[in-house]
């Protein structure tokens, strides 16, 4: 082999080993995203209800009444019983029966985690993943917190996901709904602002969450607010939010 | 399951099937009897993973990556193996096991399901070599609506004694005999050949560190 061929696939080995090294120096586009699941478990109290006094039932004839009360009293009553069991109870009042039960070989699960090339950039570090949450308007605080940088400046941006402005399910489902509803679910950095706003659910652009300077690193708590109402059926759901970290690229 | 006849109240024909009876002089002898039996209930569970042709995982939107059933994974068996996902990202793991039930117990019964143990690290084993199970892996019913943000249940880890690293299972005598009430995943009314499927979801926070992870899920289905 010639020398210049070496040198050529010398050259290229260090740009290859470059391009992997530096992989995780910036992001390979203007827009690296996150998505923030949040599981709501819409407790049944206390739901509010509402008391409707039942119908007076039907009085039974006089005379089923006095041959059901002559069964309870006695329901071996008769003109020539010949034999009855002495015990009423086939397994003594306080004695437990063993359950049968059955246990089937187990469900092996595994999976291997890699690292997140992003998360240099943006992560999630959530605190309260399951939100268990009572009818009316509830506070979490800090529920979980985002972490942004870039070597440029950027935007951090959210909106909710799965409604019928974004793909995904579409289903645009409670708390987040869809857009024209008002998402049952709040937000706020306080940090920045104690005021919450609902999420957006009108998809992109989405709402900004903050915005950073050149260089700069910052990590800020996450508050929610969730107003569950009245026609809310108890239940699991849960909100899904993406947060999307847009850089302007040098 | 106990049944009692509590009052069998058929006649019971002793006269006209006994020669004592047949000639005597006395009265009709006929009446009731009391007879108390009782069946005793049984209970018969079969557990399948990756049940179902188009099982495996799907999700890590954002990441970059597109997930594919690890080399364990087979139909019908094996692991329910999500091969290599990102850490930070949400999978779905759809068919991942089938639980099938058959019992005559008339109250019916309850399917519990949690991990033997928390999830183990392994390749390399991380410090700690443990991560929680809890809030990381959850299920949920197979549907074909299903998404990795599909409202879903977090899989516990058991209060019980697991089995050989709970490969031979969780041993609950010393905690009652039942798993804990939490970690029920089916509850059924009533007798039956019944079966269910089941979708699980990984949901890998950003602290969770890099390595391959195991965990036992084990079924246990008690007759009420």
């Amino acid at each position: 082999m010639r020398r210049t061929n070496i040198f050529a696939l010398l050259a290229l080995a260090v740009l290859a080993a470059l391009a992997v090294v530096s992989q995780a120096d910036a992001l390979q586009a203007q827009k690296a995203y996150k998505e923030m699941v949040v599981t709501i478990i819409v407790t049944p109290s206390p739901a509010p209800v509402g008391f409707l006094r039942p119908a007076a039932p039907a009085a039974a004839p006089a005379a089923a009444v006095a041959q059901f009360a002559r069964l309870v009293a006695d329901p071996f009553a008769g003109p020539a019983q010949i034999a009855s069991s002495p015990s009423a109870w086939d397994v003594a009042p306080g004695v437990t029966v063993a359950q049968a039960s059955a246990q089937p070989p187990p469900v092996p699960v595994q999976f291997v985690a890699k690292p997140d090339p992003n998360a240099a950039f943006i992560h999630i570090v959530p605190h309260t993943p399951t939100l268990y949450a009572p009818y009316g308007i509830t506070t979490f605080t800090c529920v979980f917190e985002v972490y942004t940088f870039y070597t440029n400046t950027y935007n951090l941006t959210d909106w909710g996901y799965g409604t019928s402005k974004t793909s995904g399910s579409g289903s645009g489902t409670f708390p987040i709904e869809n857009y024209s509803m008002v998402s049952y679910l709040s937000w706020a950095v306080p940090d920045f602002s104690p005021t919450f706003r609902p999420y957006n659910n009108a998809g992109p652009p989405g709402e900004t969450t903050w915005s950073g300077a050149k260089g700069q690193a910052q990590q800020h708590c996450v508050d929610l607010t969730l107003n569950v109402p009245n026609s809310q059926p108890a239940g699991t759901y849960t909100a899904t939010v993406q947060y999307n970290l847009y850089v302007t690229l040098p | 399951m106990l049944r009692r006849l509590a009052a069998l109240g058929a006649t019971i024909l002793l006269a006209g099937g006994n020669p004592s009876f047949a000639g005597a002089a006395s009265p009709a002898a006929q009446g009731s009897a009391q007879v108390n039996y009782k069946i005793m209930p049984t209970v018969r569970a079969q557990v399948v993973p990756n049940y179902l042709s188009g099982f495996g995982p799907t999700g890590g939107l954002g990441s970059g990556s597109t997930p594919a059933a690890g080399a364990s994974a087979v139909l019908g068996g094996g692991t329910v193996d999500f091969g290599n996902v990102i850490v930070g990202y949400q999978y779905l793991y759809k068919y991942a096991a089938q639980v099938s039930v058959q019992t005559n117990d008339s109250a019916g019964f309850v399917v519990y399901g949690e991990g033997a143990t928390d999830l183990n690290g392994s390749n390399p084993i991380p410090a700690p070599a443990t991560f929680p199970l809890f809030q990381t892996l959850y299920w949920l019913v197979s549907g074909a609506g299903n998404t990795p943000f599909s409202p879903a249940t977090s899989f516990n880890r058991t209060n019980g004694n697991p089995i050989a690293g709970g490969a031979g299972g969780i041993d609950y005598s010393g905690v009652g005999g039942k798993p804990l009430p939490a970690s029920a995943v089916w509850t059924y009314p009533t007798s039956g050949n019944v079966s269910r499927g089941y979708d699980y979801e990984l949901r890998l926070s950003g602290a969770i560190p890099t390595s391959q992870f195991n965990v036992y899920i084990v079924y246990t289905v008690i007759g009420n």
